[in-house]
């Protein structure tokens, strides 16, 4: 079960795996909106947590592959009340010790090695010098590679800043079906309609994202955005609603200008969706 | 219920891969695996690089932020207070980011997320650390940055721009940038505070700085009128004078000629229209770095004596002692030695100035020469005086050219080049945005400049009490959200001066930045 934790309003997913599984098996592709960690500063690639759209978070809950959820220890705690965590504290500050002394252990394990491995140079080093100054060899000072026992300065130690919460104790459900200040798109008739020709245009085995950098409600992907440029820029026209020529017009210009097509897309209050295309023909 | 939220798998690391995380590779390759197909045809080569591309993209993500401990600085979240306070020294980002207060050095939430998300520091909360996503839905959900705003905060910074949160009563108003104040309230520290979140109660509870300052004093009003631009003020301030003026009268208990309740007015006018002023800023804008005060004479009721050479009373009684300074008695006074005095100096003019004086002569004379004007004893008669001479003037017309259906666009003293006539029958007239800005009630629909932004080649030379100009203000708005009016752009264009506002758009994640453009239509004559 995929958790999607909202946050004001918007699907995140924080876990590589699900966002993974999001992907290839359910087609959903989504934005990536946090800080990659291995290279933070720079916007070319971005890395978790994976923003979905409310459509897609709701596809997912509808197909019962996903469950929205929403951390509950946010609050700050009231006056005079510190909640007892001294179990939890005294756990992590157990396991930061013991990792220490592990990394220590290792970290001294792999000197050792190292000079093991380098033990003829050092001892030529050692030969070259000793005649430099004019000293008497002296062999058993040789056996002396490690003078002292390592210690792995407290500093050095590797510590993990991880990306998704340790333990999922605090979660609480959130409803997709009502309206509520963590999910408040449900009803919104914009939101309806958008939802219905996004179902409708991924049941036919699209990739869909989002469609603001042309100037429409969704790209539409014959195949995964990785490796495929758009077809179709979808904007969705309910019935009824007035259509302005002019942004008409804009719309098609628009599509003309990138190579895509414009799908006008209209769902209807009896449950059918009308779509329309538009392809600049030129004048034959 | 408990089955389904179990941790898929705990991303922790054990000690061994934690060491070796200390040779990981740094370089982010490019999915460069050709130009990107049309469309889908089944075969195996696009299968392959999909499933390459993919492989990248998922090992990428797939990583976890190991950091040595020694180089990450600790801090710990303050949810009271709303800020993160640093528990070990600052690194090299206390440069650009973060302020002091009491003696310690904190970061607002929005800089110490992005940190976090750098590896930079090591967010603690009730003695425990916070995970990234613990971290953006502790602080980001107190409501003083909202995932929007953070969103856009750290787009920026990833990019090297130096973000910082927009305080309105630090900019400087175009007055006070053209008497050179700006210099003077920087140096003060009059701006020193701006680092403070605005919505930060102790603000408010801060005395106002220098009260015998009379230059900030009628500064600050000044900018009140700028920025609040609320209407009541100058009416309130012109209704005021009438009143008075003539409370003055009665109150002076001296003998004094008609000149004297303009003079009063005239001097009561600056701090009656600051008081307004104080009061109207004093609503509108809870959160001012200075407040002005209101002075303690009530201007209205002091009377300054008359000392021209047409008052004819030349005896000052004793002043009130309450207008004097303690060690100082005031007595009475016969000014008439003085009157002999004042303003009987000849004046000595240079050669150079004689012989400009001769020049204008000829063409030129003194409004005050005139025998009709001296004749007016207030400026009513003598606006009255220019009304009969005008209409005299245009008395003195061709008939035969005026009295016709079609009459000339312009008088011959009137225009001085061709482009004054084109103005004469334009249709538009050019207008810039801050045209009538400042007189516009503060409803903004809800928008508000959220960052001023300042460019990444300035870090060398930032200052964090005085960051100078910005190079551009950020407006954080959602994508689907109406299109701002001409009346909230106007207003936002003015709070921010002289700078360009540029609208965020988020939608989803995609983030695209929109501001508007000036250029000017060309015009076909070169004035």
């Amino acid at each position: 079960m995929i958790r999607i934790h909202v946050l004001e309003g918007t699907a995140l997913v924080w876990s590589a795996e699900e966002a993974r599984e999001i992907r290839e098996r359910f087609r959903l592709v989504g934005t990536l909106v946090g800080a990659l960690a291995r290279k933070p500063r720079q916007n070319a690639h971005l890395g978790l947590p994976l923003q979905l759209l409310p459509e897609e978070a709701r596809l997912l809950a509808e197909l019962g592959a996903a469950v929205l959820v929403r951390g509950t220890e946010t609050q700050p705690p009231a006056e005079g009340e510190e909640p007892t965590q001294a179990s939890e504290v005294e756990a992590y500050r157990r396991e930061l010790e013991e990792s220490y002394q592990e990394q220590q252990r290792l970290a001294g394990a792999e000197r050792e090695a190292l000079l093991a491995r380098l033990a003829e140079r050092i001892a030529q080093g050692r030969a070259r010098r000793r005649e430099q100054r004019g000293e008497t060899p002296d062999t058993v000072e040789d056996s002396g590679l490690l003078d002292s026992p390592f210690v792995l300065p407290h500093d050095a130690m590797m510590v993990q800043l991880p990306t998704a919460r340790r333990c999922l104790g605090q979660v609480e459900r959130v409803d997709w079906t009502s309206p509520s200040p963590d999910w408040p798109h449900p009803g919104r008739p914009a939101h309806e309609a958008r939802y219905r020709v996004f179902r409708e245009l991924w049941g036919r085995g699209y990739y869909l994202s989002g469609g603001s950098k042309f100037g429409g409600d969704f790209l539409v992907y014959p195949g995964d955005p990785l490796r495929f440029h758009a077809h179709y820029i979808a904007l969705c026209c309910p019935q009824g609603d007035p259509l302005p020529l002019r942004t008409l017009v804009a719309a098609a210009r628009l599509g003309t200008g990138v190579k895509k097509t414009l799908l006008l897309c209209s769902p209807d209050a009896g449950g059918t969706l009308a779509f329309t295309s538009l392809q600049w023909s030129g004048l034959q | 219920m408990e089955a389904e939220l179990e941790p898929r798998s705990r991303r922790l690391f054990s000690p061994a891969e934690l060491l070796a995380a200390r040779t990981r590779d740094r370089k982010v390759a490019q999915c460069s695996q050709g130009q990107k197909d049309f469309i889908p045809d089944g075969s195996e080569e696009q299968a392959e690089r999909l499933h390459r591309c993919r492989e990248e993209h998922w090992q990428l993500l797939a990583e976890e932020r190991v950091e040595r401990l020694g180089s990450l600085v600790k801090a710990e979240w303050k949810p009271r207070e709303g800020i993160v306070e640093l528990k070990s020294p600052a690194g090299k980002f206390w440069h650009t980011m973060g302020f002091t207060e009491h003696g310690r050095q904190c970061l607002l939430p929005e800089e110490a997320l992005y940190l976090l998300e750098c590896g930079s520091i090591q967010l603690f909360y009730r003695d425990l650390p916070l995970s990234i996503q613990e971290a953006y839905e502790t602080l980001l959900s107190q409501g003083t940055v909202s995932l929007l705003q953070y969103q856009v905060f750290s787009h920026l910074k990833r990019l090297g721009y130096i973000v910082l949160r927009f305080c309105p009563s630090a900019v400087p108003s175009q007055y006070e940038r053209q008497l050179n104040l700006d210099s003077y309230c920087k140096s003060s520290g009059k701006h020193h505070r701006k680092r403070k979140r605005r919505s930060s109660p102790r603000l408010q509870a801060k005395k106002p700085k220098g009260s015998g300052n009379p230059p900030e004093c009628e500064g600050t009003p000044k900018k009140a009128s700028d920025s609040c631009g609320s209407p009541s003020h100058p009416a309130s301030g012109r209704s005021c004078l009438p009143e008075k003026s003539k409370e003055s009268d009665p109150a002076s208990g001296e003998v004094e000629s008609a000149q004297v309740p303009t003079d009063a007015a005239q001097l009561s006018k600056p701090p009656s229209r600051s008081k307004a002023q104080a009061e109207d800023y004093g609503k509108a804008a809870g959160d001012s770095c200075s407040g002005t005060h209101l002075p303690r004479w009530d201007f209205n009721r002091i009377a300054f004596p008359n000392m021209a050479s047409d008052c004819p009373h030349t005896f000052l009684p004793q002043p009130d002692e309450r207008l004097l300074p303690e060690n100082v008695a005031g007595r009475e006074a016969d000014a008439t030695r003085w009157r002999k005095l004042v303003n009987q100096k000849r004046e000595k003019l240079s050669r150079k100035e004689r012989e400009q004086r001769e020049r204008e002569s000829r063409y030129k004379s003194s409004v005050n020469a005139d025998r009709e004007v001296r004749r007016c004893s207030n400026w009513q008669e003598y606006k009255l005086l220019l009304k009969q001479r005008s209409q005299r003037r245009a008395g003195r017309r061709p008939s035969h050219l005026w009295d016709q259906p079609v009459t000339p666009l312009v008088k011959p003293d009137q225009v001085a080049s061709a482009a004054a006539v084109l103005q004469q029958i334009s249709v538009l007239q050019p207008s810039h945005i801050l045209d009538g800005a400042s007189r516009l009630q503060e409803d903004t629909e809800g928008m508000k400049i959220d960052f001023s932004v300042y460019q990444a080649d300035a870090v060398a030379n930032f200052k964090k009490n005085d960051p100078g100009k910005p190079y551009a203000r950020m407006c954080v708005r959602r994508f689907d959200e109406q299109i701002p009016s001409l009346r909230a752009v106007k207003q936002l264009a003015c709070q921010s001066e002289d700078v360009p506002v540029i609208f965020a758009l988020v939608d989803n994640g995609d983030i695209a930045f929109y501001s508007f453009k000036e250029f000017k239509l060309p015009v076909d004559i070169y004035h």
